[in-house]
């Protein structure tokens, strides 16, 4: 991982997040989905609590199996999403980096990720016999129409008079307008971070913004988040203008589809670093970028804008835009070549890869590789399959270059 | 009496080549689940159902990894292999991540129009209601495409009779099962059940009630084995029930998406289509696909196995199928309190060795009967 001293700040952040989550008595809890509209939470000083941001950080701490185990033994099958399982397993052992999870008072999911997250958030909603609100973000075959849009405001429009009613209180308009303008600037310096990347050297690899992501995933909205990242962009745009490279003798400029490996984090990078292999850019890192981020001078309706930028995620949408998508990033962040990861446990993001790696590497001319891993249950991973695989695909690099 | 059935699925290419002559439609391929057929037919197309197949996937691999249900798998293989080259155009609907994908795959993979119908699984019912009437009017343009024809109010109120009948006809043989309990075997049930997939409503409808009056003066044997309900995606393999039958167990009902969850579907009304589509979609069984607080799934199947007298439930798991997997630990939790006792078996379309199933629905049975 690179060294930013910005880092810091960062743990600083998420541990006061934590605590306070964990301590209050006034607040609303909501455990809230990745890509779900947070900033009607915050409207409402509801706290946001992210099962998948924890299960990433019990996964990077070397603790989900004992999690997905404790799940599978109350008859979860190793089928599904091991983010779930290792969440069921927090949740049932108290367990991981800060001890299981403070217990919700409501659950607010969106499906513009996937439809398992519905799934997963039924089981919850039993478990705690708690109010389940669903915004449903259909996935996109042919573009943003307004029948989508019309749906997923009307659906915002509810959810406002949901979180008024479960607090009592009128819906804050007011709060809700600084909260998205507070939520725009981070996602807005997020993605000028990401955007760094395109530098030769790049200063800033796709290993660290996993690790940097955990602020704009569950603090969007907050004045702290702005703050961090515009202090973690200042630090990354320096070393950009002193061409400080993140990986020293950068040779080959990746990119790196889906989720991340959270548990191989460390070794992934160390044989990266040796390869000379930078991974540049991410779908996955990307997508925060887009949230409450949407550009489109046409669209005046703060609603319409907003519903645009939830339901224009990339694993929501169709594989003629991913490709479109993928190859543009190809060519903005001049890149030799591209990492898919088949992600056992997230079907919207896999299911049908290999039909897109044959079409980008013919569209842009450069190889691909396909691994078959797992983001968080590490009894699936083989070092010596998927390095060998990837060592092939960096020596076809180089045959390109 | 059950020749007709079996004959339909021992030759299922030749029955749709045979049926779509008959017809003189086009073979629109109709993917899981809750797609009205009402809608296809309506449009001038034939519709056969797609619930997956036997093939092991080869040609299906290099497009689907072996993490996707056996459904979406071998559909696709089939497709590949040239076994649905009948097919003119594929008919999903947004049940889950896979066949979301899956759609995605075949547009680029397959040569052949598809269309969507996407579910609204918002509670929010205005919203609902709007966008699942722009979803229909998508489908019917696309089906239009498809299959050549117009859809209009006659044509939709035709195909509503027709499948309305059918259902009807398949409620009343899962009424006499449950009535008459080991009177039809459970291998000829689902056998009957599924040729239906394959065939023109009229001409099933025919043998349906040909097979129902058969049936109506006949007794079921003595009493014998337990009785069970089955619950999953799809009531396939059949091969499964042939064990089912050996072991002497009495299948009383199920909630199959296939099954129960989709013959117990009122005919569709159509006078006002989205409020009918809607009515089709969520109910009256609920499906661990379609989220629906209102119909609650817990209750519904402790509900539904009591009525039917089931003495116990058997969940029968495609791999890999998430919906499915979700639901189950808290449902067979509750059923335990209810005092239903339950257990599960995994499953893939093509698998050949049942041994290790067997001795399981043996020791279940066991259990049942202890
Ligand atoms: S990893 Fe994939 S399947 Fe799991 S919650 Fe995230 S988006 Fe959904
Ligand atoms: S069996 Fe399950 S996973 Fe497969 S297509 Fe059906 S609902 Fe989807």
């Amino acid at each position: 991982m690179t060294e930013f001293q910005t880092f810091s700040k960062m743990k600083e952040l998420m541990t006061a997040y934590y605590f306070e989550a964990k301590t209050t008595k006034e607040k609303p809890i909501a455990w809230i989905t990745s890509g779900a509209p947070v900033e009607f939470l915050f409207a409402m000083d509801i706290i946001p609590i992210y099962p998948e941001n924890y299960a990433a950080m019990c996964a990077a701490n070397h603790q989900s199996v004992e999690l997905m185990e404790a799940a599978e033994a109350q008859g979860f099958s190793q089928d599904i999403c091991a983010y779930a399982r290792t969440d069921f397993g927090a949740d049932i052992l108290q367990g991981g980096p800060v001890g299981g999870l403070p217990a919700p008072h409501f659950l607010l999911c969106s499906t513009n990720i996937c439809k398992t997250v519905i799934k997963w958030y039924e089981v919850i909603a039993r478990k705690y016999d708690v109010p389940l609100f669903i915004v449903d973000t259909p996935f996109v075959h042919d573009g943003l129409t307004d029948d989508l849009l019309e749906y997923t405001v009307a659906q915002f429009k509810d959810l406002e008079q949901f979180l008024a009613r479960i607090t009592g209180r009128p819906f804050d308009h007011e709060h809700l307008a600084e909260v998205l303008r507070l939520s725009q600037e981070a996602a807005a310096y997020w993605k000028k971070i990401l955007f760094l990347a395109r530098t030769v050297p790049t200063p800033i690899n796709s290993l660290d913004s996993f690790i940097h992501l955990g602020p704009i995933v569950t603090l969007r909205g907050t004045q702290g988040c702005v703050d961090y990242y515009q202090a973690l962009y200042e630090e990354v745009a320096g070393r950009a203008a002193d061409k400080i490279p993140s990986v020293p003798g950068e040779r080959y400029r990746v990119l790196w589809d889906n989720l991340p490996v959270w548990f191989k984090m460390r070794r992934l990078e160390n044989f990266f670093q040796e390869r000379k292999c930078a991974l540049v850019v991410t779908t996955y890192a990307n997508s925060w970028g887009g949230l409450s981020n949407y550009e489109d001078e046409e669209m005046a309706d703060p609603y319409r804008l907003l519903a645009a930028s939830y339901l224009n995620v990339y694993i929501n949408y169709g594989f003629e835009e991913r490709i479109r998508y993928l190859s543009g990033l190809m060519d903005e962040f001049s890149l030799t070549g591209f990492i898919m990861h088949s992600n056992r446990s997230c079907k919207p993001y896999s299911v049908g890869m290999y039909r897109l790696q044959e079409e980008l590497s013919q569209r842009t001319g450069r190889p691909g590789v396909v691994i078959e891993a797992d983001q968080n249950d590490p009894r699936v991973y083989s070092d010596a399959q998927i390095e060998a695989r990837l060592d092939a695909f960096i020596e076809s690099m180089e045959a390109a270059s | 009496m059950y020749d007709p059935f079996h004959e339909v699925l021992s030759d299922v290419r030749g029955t749709i080549l045979k049926q779509a002559r008959a017809l003189d439609r086009p073979v629109i391929g109709v993917m899981p689940a809750y797609f009205p057929l009402e809608l296809v037919y309506a449009s001038g197309g034939f519709p056969v159902q797609l619930w997956g197949n036997r093939l092991a996937p080869s040609r299906a691999d290099a497009y689907l990894q072996s993490y996707c249900c056996s459904v979406a798998r071998s559909a696709m293989e089939l497709e590949l292999a040239g076994g649905a080259d009948m097919v003119r155009g594929y008919a999903f609907t947004s049940l889950c991540d896979t066949l979301v994908n899956l759609r995605e795959v075949y547009r680029r993979v397959v040569d052949k129009p598809t269309v969507e119908l996407s579910i609204p699984v918002t509670q929010t019912a205005e919203a609902r209601r709007n966008y699942l009437s722009s979803g229909l009017d998508k489908v019917n343009r696309g089906l239009q495409e498809m299959a050549g024809g117009r859809m209009t109010p006659e044509s939709l109120a035709e195909a509503s009779e027709l499948y309305g009948r059918v259902r009807a006809l398949q409620r009343r043989l899962y009424a006499l099962r449950l009535e008459r309990a080991g009177l039809v075997s459970n291998l000829d049930f689902y056998a009957v059940l599924k040729a239906g997939s394959f065939l023109g409503p009229e001409y099933y409808a025919k043998l349906l009630s040909d097979l129902l009056e058969k049936l109506d003066s006949m007794d079921p044997p003595e009493d014998s084995g337990p009785r069970l309900l089955l619950s999953g995606l799809v009531y396939d393999p059949l091969e499964l029930h042939r064990i089912l039958d050996r072991l002497g167990v009495r299948v009383v009902q199920d909630d199959f998406a296939n099954g129960w969850r989709t013959v117990s579907k009122e005919t569709l009304a159509v006078e006002n289509l989205v409020e009918g589509v809607a009515r089709y979609l969520f109910g009256p069984a609920p499906c661990c696909c379609l989220y629906n607080p209102e119909n609650d799934r817990h209750d519904y199947l402790v509900d539904h196995a009591r009525k039917a007298g089931a003495d116990g439930v058997l969940f029968w798991y495609l791999k890999f199928c998430e919906p499915d997997a979700f639901d189950r630990p808290q449902l067979m939790k509750r059923l335990t309190d209810e005092g239903i006792p339950s257990s599960v078996v995994e499953l893939e379309l093509s698998m050949q060795n049942f041994d290790a199933i067997g001795t399981r629905l043996s020791a279940f049975c066991e259990m049942l009967e202890g």
